[in-house]
């Protein structure tokens, strides 16, 4: 080996040594320039994007199967609450009609045959 | 991710685990990053203050430019050096013009006798070698350091020194001749007295 491949060599292994705060002022300038940590999945995985967790508003809309069909539930709703609140023309009539027994006594229907013919024989 | 993992990782995953947040990548790019960079600031300033500001400089830079580190592309320990061998280019350049009496640009290379007899003389052989590095015009300095000193491919030089791969073996070479030219012949001086190699 050469004198100056020696020279090289001694010199590969002197590192200067750096001055007390050089380490701690990069450092510093790292953690206060670093974006702020995303969730990882599982402690071994490097870094990539994770799911994130779903509002409730995007579970409640996907138990309907969407958005839109969440919408048509909402109007739907909203229609029903409006109906039952402000009582349209001939709403009240029918209601009565459906909810009374009056209604009922008035109306028999033999809907059922009779079952006596269906009784076990005592 | 676990101290044990991220010794395994390479720079440029330690990059972008520090872009994601993780609180020990930083830790360890620096302790990978800092002490060659600050080797190669010192030899190529010759002053360890300047160098260190340099370093402190090119290593800001990269956790500004992590968010948006492209894999695949130059590693960031080439980044790095690029971005600390035209940081020192700057201030020598800056150095050249507050020149006493006037903008003359100092010669690429000016007689380096003086410095580095004086070293030799004193039988300090780093000192004498860093005398001859600072003797040498800015490229071949930062050629001869990189390829020798730092022990890089003459690609990974060209890349950092942003030329052509056949440029940057003829500035490692034209600068060890140089070099030689300083040092040969002094044996004694550099300590070698009564050795043969």
């Amino acid at each position: 080996m050469s004198d100056l491949e020696n020279l090289f060599e001694e010199a590969r292994r002197s590192t200067p040594a750096p001055s007390a705060g050089l380490e701690a002022r990069v450092l510093a300038d790292a953690l206060r320039l670093q974006p702020r940590p995303r969730a990882l999945e599982g402690a071994g995985s490097l870094s990539y994007s994770a799911p994130v967790a779903p509002g409730f508003w995007a579970q409640l809309a996907g138990w309907f199967g969407g958005a839109g069909a969440l919408a048509g539930m909402a109007a739907a709703g909203f229609a029903g609450l409006a109906v039952g609140y402000l009582q349209p023309a001939g709403l009240a009539g029918l209601t009565t009609l459906l909810l009374t027994d009056v209604a009922v006594a008035e109306a028999p229907v033999e809907l059922m045959p009779g079952l006596d013919a269906l009784l076990p024989e005592e | 991710m676990p101290r044990d993992t991220l010794s395994e990782a390479g720079d440029e995953a330690l990059l972008v685990l520090y872009a994601n947040g993780d609180p020990m990548a930083a830790r360890a790019l620096v302790a990978r990053l800092l002490p060659p960079l600050l080797r190669y600031a010192t030899r190529v300033l010759g002053d360890g203050a300047e160098a260190e500001d340099v370093v402190q400089e090119v290593l800001l830079r990269l956790w500004r430019i992590a968010p948006d580190w492209r894999p695949g592309g130059a590693q960031p320990r080439t980044w790095a050096y690029r971005v600390a061998g035209n940081l020192c280019t700057d201030r020598l350049r800056a150095r050249r013009h507050h020149v006493p009496g006037g903008l003359a640009e100092a010669p690429e290379a000016p007689d380096p006798a003086p410095g580095v007899l004086a070293r030799m003389a004193e039988g300090d052989r780093m000192a004498a070698l860093d005398a001859a590095l600072l003797a040498l015009p800015e490229r071949q300095r930062m050629a001869v350091v990189l390829r020798h000193i730092e022990g890089l491919p003459n690609p990974e030089i060209a890349e950092i020194l942003g030329a052509g791969v056949e440029a940057a073996e003829s500035l490692v070479a034209r600068g060890k001749r140089a070099l030689q030219a300083m040092l040969g012949g002094r044996k004694a001086d550099l300590g070698y007295e009564g050795e043969e190699r």
